[in-house]
């Protein structure tokens, strides 16, 4: 019952925030505040639902129906964010807590904190003129800004979403790597004469994994802000074209339908990246 | 004895900022250019031939950074951009920290933890910021009646209010955190009101942290600006031309340019692309470089190295 409350709360908070547009206007140069014009029109969206249609957006002069685009749309998404989220905590584990020991993988996540001082999107616009670069010099086309083009091209736009999370959850753990690794059963673990990887897995993580499931969830966040990056100046149709159609005008049925589609899908990625790590402890954790 | 380092960061970060802030105050002053000066195309003569110069220039001793498609001077786009950029990041910085450290004081300072400021810090943390900034503004943003200055306090004003929850949290569990340390007991028995804790025991202890959270405010809002801009949605207005449709800032904020040049990336005049992308990144790595800066000096010495 509590988690249906929660999605009506969630939906509510999806229609106040695509409501924005409407909430203020500006009417001889003085600024409006009206609230009232989004009850009008979240009673006609709730009324389509009703009639069991999600209505119909503009993309560019053609009218289409949501519930069609909806499903592949929806796919893209998912996949470039459930990808991007498994490469981040593989990554993390990996790099922040397994590996954490060896010099060189301090001097990439080193690097990495450097790279994290630049906002992503200017780090997509970074990669894209190396890649033009590289082009121009070595005449190989690693990246295609067609939407039309074969699913291919996925990899460029899931290495860039992929970045902004892998950053935040690979400090996060390697932090917490650092205060677990100087406790003292760390050190009677060591003092016994146990083996590393015994220490990693049964006492390393184990204690950082509440942290790592608490920080998931600010992961699949920042994951979700830079989707609308990614998929924007990259050009893949996913559920942020929705929102933001380029030069096209604002419509709030297919805002809220694009939004609540993306809390779902990161609801989908959260539970899957659970039972990843489920099965990953069933494995090599309590074999 | 083992030798104080000095902390490069601190003191590179400072200078990069005190001198983003000078090149505020006195950028419109020092311009090459006026604003509405433009380049036309025009015929000279090298070498005894006739030569069309046409826009956009590439960066030459007469326009230091080159001129945009339309003719205009980069260099002064961005000295009269300037003051927008590091005085807007500034004063919204500035008014989330008083917003969020007011309402983190007097909920952290409360007996029982407050349930319903909770669930809001819970469900805004996993909010994008620039959605709703982005949907609120957007509306009144695109060739608007309203002046500039409007624009710009709107935009400090909406950015501070929605980003003083993350704020309000982190001050909120700092003070439930001193709140139960000894010396606040002893005021609380000697008969301390709530304000005399809050502004004798519990600030005084927050000061270092106040500074640092107001720098990495900073960064976020112009990570936030230059975001905002990718969505040509500029500080202080879009002027937006109709066929073809084209985003111009109205301020020549540099993540406005940053914004606005966007697609000049693909073509052969990247240039007027990566001018204001560096003039950005300059200014947001010296805020990193302060923040860090900040962040080692307040760290704290015992620090516990781990065994394996």
């Amino acid at each position: 019952m509590s988690y249906i409350r929660q999605l009506i709360g969630m939906f509510f908070l999806v229609v106040i925030v695509c409501g924005g547009p409407y909430m203020l206007y500006v009417e001889k140069e003085e600024v409006h505040f009206a609230p009232e014009r989004v009850v009008t029109y979240t009673v006609y969206l709730l009324q389509q639902i009703g009639e069991g249609s999600l209505g119909t957006y503009y993309s560019g002069n053609d009218e289409r129906s949501i519930a069609e685009d909806i499903v592949p749309f929806a796919i893209n998404s998912f996949e470039l964010m459930f990808y991007s989220v498994l490469i981040a905590v593989l990554a993390s584990l990996l790099f922040g807590l397994f590996l954490q020991r060896f010099a060189f993988v301090r001097y990439f996540q080193k690097l990495l904190n450097l790279l994290s001082t630049i906002p992503d999107f200017v780090l997509i616009f970074l990669s894209i003129l190396a890649a033009i670069q590289f082009y121009k010099w070595t005449n190989i086309r690693i990246i295609t800004l067609s939407p039309t083009s074969d699913s291919s091209n996925m990899w460029f736009p899931l290495t860039m979403l992929a970045i902004g999370p892998t950053i935040f959850l690979m400090k996060v753990i390697s932090l917490k790597y650092g205060q677990i690794g100087g406790e003292d059963y760390i050190k009677t673990a060591l003092a016994k004469g146990m083996g590393i990887w015994h220490i990693l897995v049964h006492h390393v993580y184990k204690n950082v994994k509440p942290f790592l499931l608490a920080d998931l969830k600010k992961t699949i966040a920042i994951t979700v802000a830079n989707l609308f990056i990614v998929e924007y100046l990259l050009n893949v149709v996913g559920l942020t074209r929705f929102i933001f159609s380029k030069n096209g005008i604002y419509q709030f049925n297919a805002a809220v339908m694009g939004l609540m589609g993306i809390i779902l899908l990161s609801i989908l990625v959260y539970l899957l990246i659970r039972a990843i790590l489920y099965l990953f402890e069933q494995i090599a954790v309590y074999k | 004895m083992q030798k104080r380092r000095v902390n490069v960061s601190l003191w590179v970060g400072a200078v990069l900022v005190m001198l983003l802030i000078v090149l505020g105050i006195i950028g419109p002053y020092i311009a090459p250019y006026d604003l509405e000066h433009q380049e036309k195309v025009r015929n000279v003569e090298v070498n005894g031939k006739t030569v069309i110069i046409s826009p956009p220039l590439s960066p030459s001793s007469e326009h230091w950074l080159g001129t945009d498609k339309w003719g205009y001077d980069l260099l002064t786009k961005l000295l009269h951009g300037a003051p927008y950029t590091v005085f807007v990041t500034m004063l919204a910085a500035v008014a989330r920290l008083l917003i969020g450290t007011i309402i983190g004081l007097y909920i952290g300072i409360q007996d029982k933890p407050q349930k319903w400021w909770l669930s809001i810090e819970n469900a805004w943390g996993y909010m994008p910021l620039f959605l709703p900034v982005y949907f609120l503004l957007v509306g009144l943003n695109r060739n608007s009646e309203l002046a500039i200055g409007t624009l710009v306090l709107l935009f400090i004003g909406l950015v501070a209010l929605l980003g003083a929850p993350s704020v309000a949290s982190s001050i909120r569990q700092k003070t439930e955190q001193i709140k139960e340390t000894q010396y606040v007991l002893a005021a609380v028995s000697l008969g301390a009101g709530r304000e005399q804790i809050i502004f004798r025991h519990v600030l005084p202890q927050l000061k270092e942290q106040l500074v640092l959270i107001a720098v990495t405010e900073m960064i976020s809002i112009m990570a936030l600006m230059g975001l905002l801009g990718m969505f040509d949605l500029f500080v202080g207005g879009t002027y937006v031309t109709y066929d073809p449709v084209i985003y111009h800032s109205v301020t020549n904020e540099w993540a406005g340019l940053l914004g606005s040049y966007r697609g000049f990336v693909y073509g052969n005049n990247a240039w007027i692309f990566m001018i204001p992308l560096a003039a950005f990144i300059i200014a947001i790595g010296s805020f990193s470089l302060l923040a860090k800066g900040l962040r080692d000096r307040f760290q704290e010495t015992y620090q516990r190295t781990p065994f394996i």
